[in-house]
């Protein structure tokens, strides 16, 4: 039956189950039951004050107070000692990030408020920032406190700290920008992809933003000895001191500009003021919110409410989210259990939803990136695409193993690129050539174990999910299980599908082979 | 020859009718499986196959070929210019880099087309849009979205059976393959698709993925695409059973991609065109080490592949071609490295091709305000002789515009 769109929607189990499998890593009898037990409204705010009021996690033990650049080169520093600092830095930065994927998995698979966990992704695919061109870890680290801090907090706010934050204003440029030379990547993607969208702004705009935006930069503590000065043209990699954003007003250009319309002698605090005022920004962030929460939108008017309380509320994003989780559109039909989960989702949510026992292990992190979405690595500054796109043959086989993975901690084949790339030239001396080559595959080797490190800690245990014990009749269980698990229609196919393999496991084995096929069918990919 | 046309008139009559009985076209895995071998392509009038090689990063093409008989590249390169005694000449003017001895075996056995200073007008320096404008084929002021090749696929094998017309082995699904319809798979490893054929999970997992359309866009499209990857995981299996190469590749990803095609090709996967990558090009610093690994890798990769289509006869119906979204700018960096630049140079092997040195050589004397190459042949001109020459479609409309077809290519006519 179909309602009309101004009737407000049935709050039920059902209802409720929709909105946790979208703003949470899906439900689970426990937290339905909870917030069915509320009014909608009150469900809501439920989730958004506890969302907002989340404790942030305990950070990675090798994160520091002050980063040190153990890459720093100097007029002095030999050839030598130069390639050996870079390379073991390197090593160290890229065996913390693969600790830090798998610790962000961690924070989302044990939160105890999913929201704020779910809204730190969310803005991480928003102002995307890759470990392709951002490869010192702390930086890293601290963008994801950042996003994590203000994930649902005021828009203006966030967009200044993330403007300022030390990835960014290496991912995007900006502290290379200076007046001699305004460098427009971080202007341009400010307006195409942060706030306004395409169409609402101009290439002046652009350019004279760039200017504006001058004179910050990455710099050590305040007072710091400076220490030995670094050879000239030393790339910035090697001769950057610290990873503070400082204002040098030398570099900044404090000449007048007209932006979007505004004429100022502008920096930094008046483009955020003034961009964050455009109404295209409240648009564009509402459909990019009603997007990933999947709401069925055909008539934009979800996004004209949404972007009316962006601007009621002057930036607030509790009230934009507040705005989608009531509204009747969310809660349609056309919006239910029609939505492709991002690798993300899927992983957390079968963690969580068949409460395994789990230790996020790199591989863990490996199986995301698998599938298509490596936490920190988004394909490029547009961040992931979702949706149809998340689903090809390749990623698919990947969510396939899955059941083997999270279920028996087994690493599916296949996971490993089919070998690394070749870093040396290999000596054409066939002597020469064959040892080199065995130091090599040995090395090669080496960094492999090291990805794998730990393998697959996952387990699941019948008794975790059903401590009274699993119900005995196959349809019962079958039916048990897909009313936790699966929030989309159930083909009648699927259902006969699951009660014939219940039915031909062992009583004991029935939960797990049940919980397995459910995983790999289409219905479990969908929220 | 004629049981084999045979067999594929019938797979052509077989896909016809799956198409109009089944709601959701699916793939003919049985009916191909019951003559024992995996079948070409049903739908295509021909069996050829081109594999697209990729240099990411932009590829220092004055290296890779060097104008050692010109004096502007050393004043321009004084840390970074191969020396003219250690270059593998060519001619009075151009030689391969040191580390290309293969692929200069190749040039001189007539296997080896390389085409000069490609480019296009108005180029980008950016990694990303620089490669958009590669893999869409799009004017540089036009920002479109699907691939080349995509198009090819979408106007020229609409109704063509295969889950898997493109294949790439890689993490990224590459542009070139964007169309409307999604007809390539992307692959780091293929091993990904291996579980177990047989046992109770095995046929769960086939019975639940069995397509019934439900009415909800985005479910159907998933069923759709477990029931292709069910398909895929089946028929590579199968093609893939015998694992022996004829020849050794060298054990890097490059080469080892290359080896993985050579043994789809050989089981007859119903792709048709295959994408494969060599990354790290980006040398902006201390170039001349890693440049020189690069090449080696691909000399090796590619000689290696060649020599291993021909050991299995497979050589005249396999094109291979590189690109690489930019050059390096003419004169070195101050960190003994080359900064992004514009035209570059592309490497064609295999089936057809017209061996030999094609194009204009780049003039260092006359580049651009950035000190950059002024290229002479647009990249979309070698596309159009691919597409017409090898694939026999007609590259007007699916590169949107005239170019005349670079002489790469015999002048091979498609078989009818």
């Amino acid at each position: 039956m179909r309602r009309s769109r101004n009737e407000s929607p049935a709050w039920d189990a059902k209802a409720a189950a929709h909105l946790l499998s979208r703003a949470e890593f899906g439900p689970t009898p426990e937290t339905v039951a909870r917030l069915a037990s509320m009014s909608m409204e009150k469900a809501v705010d439920t989730l958004l004050d506890e969302a907002a009021e989340a404790e942030p996690p305990e950070r990675p033990d090798w994160v520091k107070d002050v980063w040190v650049n153990t890459e720093r080169r100097y007029a002095d520093t030999t050839r030598e000692a130069a390639a050996e600092s870079h390379r073991t830095t390197r090593r160290r930065y890229a065996a913390e990030m693969n600790q830090l994927r798998s610790w962000w998995l961690g924070q989302m698979i044990a939160a105890r408020r999913p929201l704020r966990e779910l809204m730190t992704l969310f803005w991480h695919g928003h102002f995307a920032t890759a470990t392709g061109k951002v490869n010192i870890s702390q930086a890293i680290y601290a963008q994801n406190a950042t996003l994590r801090r203000l994930a649902l907090g005021n828009f203006r706010a966030l967009l200044r700290d993330v403007t300022l934050d030390p990835a960014m204003l290496m991912y995007l440029d900006l502290e290379d920008s200076d007046r001699a030379k305004p460098n427009e990547n971080y202007a341009r993607e400010l307006y195409e992809l942060f706030t306004l969208g395409i169409g609402h702004y101009t290439e002046a705009d652009i350019k004279e933003t760039a200017r504006a935006l001058t004179g910050w930069t990455l710099d050590g503590p305040k007072g710091a000895s400076k220490g030995r000065p670094t050879a000239p043209d030393t790339p910035r990699d090697f001769a950057r001191d610290g990873l503070i954003a400082t204002f040098v007003p030398a570099r900044h250009d404090d000449g007048p500009k007209t932006i979007l319309g505004e004429k100022g002698r502008f920096e930094l605090d008046d483009v955020i003021a003034i961009v964050s005022r455009q109404k295209a920004t409240g648009q564009f962030l509402a459909a990019k919110l009603i997007d990933f929460f999947g709401a069925a939108d055909p008539r934009g008017e979800l996004r004209g409410r949404t972007a009316a309380a962006f601007e009621e509320s002057r930036g607030e994003i509790r009230e934009m989210l507040r705005v989608v989780f009531t509204s009747p559109e969310f809660y349609s039909e056309a919006s239910r259990g029609s939505q492709i989960k991002s690798p993300v989702r899927l992983l957390v949510g079968a963690c969580r939803q068949l409460k395994l026992d789990v230790t996020a292990t790199p591989s863990l992190a490996q199986l995301t990136a698998a599938m298509g979405q490596e936490l920190f690595n988004p394909p490029n500054v547009k961040g992931w695409p979702g949706g149809k796109a998340w689903v090809g043959a390749g990623t698919l086989a990947v969510r396939y193993h899955l059941p083997d993975a999270l279920l028996d901690g087994k690493v599916p084949a296949g996971m490993e690129p089919l070998g690394s790339n070749r870093f040396l030239a290999v000596s054409r001396d066939a002597e020469q050539g064959r040892a080199m080559m065995d130091r090599i595959e040995g090395a090669m080797a080496e960094r492999r174990a090291e990805r794998m490190k730990g393998g697959l800690k996952c387990r699941f245990r019948a008794e975790a999910l059903f401590p009274q014990g699993a119900p005995q009749d196959p349809a019962a269980l079958v039916d048990d299980l897909l009313g936790r698990l699966v929030v989309t229609a159930v083909r009648p196919s699927t259902r006969a599908t699951l009660i014939a393999a219940c039915a031909g496991a062992q009583p004991d084995d029935r939960p797990a082979a049940v919980a397995r096929l459910i995983l790999a069918s289409p219905e479990y990919q969908m929220a | 020859m004629i049981i084999r046309t045979g067999r594929r008139q019938f797979l052509r009559q077989a896909a016809g009718l799956t198409a109009l009985t089944a709601t959701v076209p699916g793939f003919l895995n049985k009916t191909a499986s019951a003559f024992g071998k995996a079948a070409p392509i049903p739908g295509l009038n021909d069996d050829r196959v081109l594999v697209v090689v990729q240099l990411a990063g932009g590829n220092d093409g004055l290296n890779t070929l060097v104008p050692h008989g010109d004096d502007a590249y050393y004043k321009a390169r004084p840390k970074l210019g191969v020396g003219a005694k250690k270059v593998l000449k060519v001619d009075e003017y151009l030689g391969f880099h040191p580390e290309l001895v293969e692929l200069k075996g190749l040039l001189d056995a007539g296997d080896l087309a390389v085409v000069q200073n490609v480019g296009y007008p108005n180029p980008d320096r950016s990694h990303f849009r620089s490669s958009e404008i590669w893999e869409t084929a799009s004017p540089a002021d036009k920002a479109w979205t699907t691939g080349w090749v995509g198009r090819y696929f979408d106007s020229e094998c609409a109704q063509v059976q295969s889950p898997v017309l493109g294949l790439q082995l890689g993490e990224r699904p590459a542009q070139t393959f964007a169309g409307p319809r999604p007809r390539a798979v992307t692959l780091a490893n293929p091993a990904i698709l291996d579980w177990p054929a047989d046992g109770p999970l095995a046929a769960g997992l086939e019975k639940i993925n069995r397509v019934e359309p439900t009415g909800i866009d985005a479910l159907d499209y998933v069923q759709r695409a477990a029931n292709d990857t069910l398909a895929l995981s089946k028929r590579l299996k199968e093609a893939m059973r015998d694992a022996k190469s004829p020849v050794n590749y060298a054990p890097f990803e490059f080469s080892q991609s290359l080896k993985l095609v050579a043994r789809m090709i050989a089981a007859e996967v119903p792709t048709r065109v295959y994408y494969v990558s060599l990354t790290g090009f980006d040398t902006h610093a201390a170039q001349a080490n890693r440049h020189a690994a690069l090449l080696q890798e691909l000399s090796q990769g590619l000689s290696a592949f060649h020599r291993d289509l021909k050991a299995r006869g497979l050589l005249d119906r396999t094109l291979v071609m590189t690109f690489s979204e930019f050059g390096r700018r003419v004169a070195e960096n101050k960190s003994a490295g080359t900064d992004h630049g514009t035209a570059n140079v592309m490497f064609l092997t295999g089936g057809g091709i017209a061996p030999g040195l094609h194009g204009e050589r780049p003039d260092l004397k006359a580049i651009d305000e950035s000190g950059d190459l002024v290229y002479k042949t647009d990249f979309r001109s070698v596309y159009a002789a691919v597409l017409g020459g090898w694939f026999g479609a007609d590259p007007g409309r699916i590169l949107e515009g005239r170019f005349e077809p670079a002489p790469v290519l015999k002048a091979v006519k498609p078989t009818a």
